[in-house]
């Protein structure tokens, strides 16, 4: 370092300290009651008095008086943008922490599900032990993913959701035999796109619980994925007894609403159509996004 | 000569495995126990009961087509019922007074042969009346508690070339235009045939209030209620320009607002 660079350096932080002091000179004002500038003044006045020269103590007092007269109302200004940052903070955290709540809710395992299917493990295990040791890793695999991760910030994607909802489907593929058939049809290129958790879980399990396992005979589940407009459109179509209009203890869906909406405000949909051959389909469209991987 | 008979049954379930396993762990637990039909669903078990004849039925709670339940209403008095279920905590309660069994899958084979005990003290006998719990079990299963109401929660409309199920809570209003209704969302607009008349009497009156014969609005979309130039009451919602006229008949719902 050359000593002209070390006065510069020294002069820029000098600069620095006295425009620091004069701001917080500035934001004293502004803040401070009328009444103690007022008390102030007369201790500067009294010390210029003792100094012998009132001159310059005067000069700065009448150019406090009229910088807090025009800095007061720019503070307000500030403080009232300060709180309305935090609440918007604070209203995004909310958002954060409802977000993760419902994400939960619809986490948890339904406990139907869980017993029809240790009961299937159980009766396999007499008769066709090999298939049952199959059933019951789809059964593990599907728990492991359907836990609720709070911790890691890790953004879940399609193919992570999808692999949770293959496990799924291969243990009713069991229960159900013939009366399901499982149609699935991702790009292998969507599968790093963020997409959130339980979404598609809950679309499958509704298309099973509400449309194919009322159906005597059964049916066919299509899962898919595309890009359309910039969103990824994941649906989930089923040809089974078609939705109920009624179907408002069916909180899965509000659930997923209500998430999308936290999420991404108005730039994700559930949309629920009826598809021309009868059934339901449901697609849920969010941004399009590779989640980051984790470096 | 007739408590020489074999005794019979039949298993319902919609699921094979678990027929299978219903009839194994039987087998284990009342070798005697002839079962004489196997059903999928809840209809194919009534026309067992009525072929067949068995002196008892292990109906599975949920089945598609007819569930247990109804089932059981159907063939009241032919056959002593048996529940079997995987997991209906509230139903299960109703079981408690003791008149008709129920199993859990997956069955325990203890639970089966007390199950099995209990049948062969019934069988002389007449099948017990079900109506009362039957009634309850219908009503624990609809949600448990007391039963309400259920409104339409969700809309059927063409919009394009699609036929999509929009949710009510997405809806702004309803306008009746000469033969359809129009829905009005934020985001678009559909035609649907329901008439205001029927909307009225199917939605929750709590989320939807009539203003006017031609039009019901959404309470929780309400933005402002104001008067024309004419001085008629006008409403308008969130996220649409058009004012909707309040009849003089409907205006006492936004008095107190």
């Amino acid at each position: 370092m050359t000593p002209s660079e070390g006065t510069r350096q020294n002069l820029r932080e000098l600069r620095d300290t006295a425009a620091e002091l004069w701001w917080r000179f500035f934001d004293w004002l502004a803040v401070v009651p009328w009444k103690t500038l007022a008390i102030v003044s007369i201790l500067v006045m009294i010390l210029g008095g003792i100094l012998q020269s009132p001159e310059p103590f005067i000069i700065l007092i009448i150019a406090s008086f009229i910088i807090k007269a025009v800095a007061g109302g720019k503070h307000s200004a500030e403080l009232r943008a300060s709180q309305a940052l935090q609440r918007a903070e604070k209203e995004g955290l909310e958002r954060t922490a409802a977000e993760a709540h419902l994400a939960a809710l619809q986490a948890q395992i339904e406990p139907h599900f869980l017993f029809n299917t240790l009961a299937s493990i159980d009766q396999l295990i007499l008769t066709d032990p090999p298939r049952a040791s199959r059933m019951q890793q789809s059964l593990i695999r599907y728990l492991r993913s359907a836990m609720p991760r709070m911790r890691d910030g890790e953004r879940p994607t399609l193919g992570q959701q999808l692999e949770l909802s293959r496990a799924f489907l291969e243990i009713m593929a069991v229960r159900m035999e013939e009366r399901l058939q499982v149609a699935v049809g991702v790009p292998e290129g969507l599968r790093s796109a963020a997409f959130p958790s339980m979404m598609l879980q809950t679309l499958v399990e509704n298309a099973i619980r509400h449309g194919l396992e009322p159906k005597a005979g059964g049916g066919r589940l299509e899962i898919g994925a595309e890009i359309v407009d910039g969103r990824l459109a994941v649906h989930v179509k089923d040809d089974g007894v078609g939705f109920s209009p009624k179907a408002g203890g069916g909180v899965g869906l509000a659930n997923i609403r209500e998430r999308l909406k936290a999420m991404h405000r108005g730039r994700a949909e559930l949309v629920v159509s009826v598809p021309a051959e009868g059934g339901t389909c449901a697609t849920i469209l969010v941004p399009y996004e590779v989640a980051a991987p984790r470096g | 000569m007739h408590e020489e008979r074999t005794p019979t049954a039949v298993v319902a379930d919609d699921e094979r495995l678990m027929r299978e396993q219903i009839v194994s762990r039987l087998k284990e637990a009342w070798p005697e126990l002839a079962v004489v039909g196997e059903a999928a669903n809840g209809r194919e078990a009534v026309a067992l009961v009525r072929s067949r004849e068995p002196d008892i039925a292990f109906l599975d709670i949920r089945m598609p087509e007819m569930d247990g339940i109804e089932a059981a209403r159907a063939i009241a008095g032919a056959a002593h019922v048996v529940f079997v279920t995987a997991y209906d905590e509230y139903a299960i309660r109703a079981f408690d007074e003791g008149a008709v069994d129920y199993l859990l899958k997956p069955a325990d084979p203890e639970r089966v042969a007390l199950a099995c005990r209990r049948l062969r003290e019934r069988l002389g006998a007449q099948p017990p009346a079900m109506d009362a719990l039957l009634a309850e079990l219908s009503r624990r299963l609809a949600g448990g508690g007391t039963a309400r109401r259920e409104y339409l929660r969700w809309v059927q409309a063409s919009v394009g070339a699609a036929i999509r199920m929009i949710p009510t809570a997405d809806i702004l209003f309803f306008r009746a235009e000469d033969k359809y209704t129009r829905v009005r969302t934020e985001g678009f607009e559909a035609l649907i045939r329901k008439p205001i008349k029927e909307l009225a009497e199917e939605l929750d009156p709590d989320e939807f209030w009539q203003i006017h014969r031609a039009t019901l609005v959404r309470v929780d979309a309400v933005e402002q209620v104001g008067r024309d130039a004419r001085g008629h009451q006008v409403v308008t919602v969130k996220g649409s320009p058009e004012k909707l006229e309040v009849s003089r008949s409907f205006s006492h719902r936004f008095r107190q607002m």
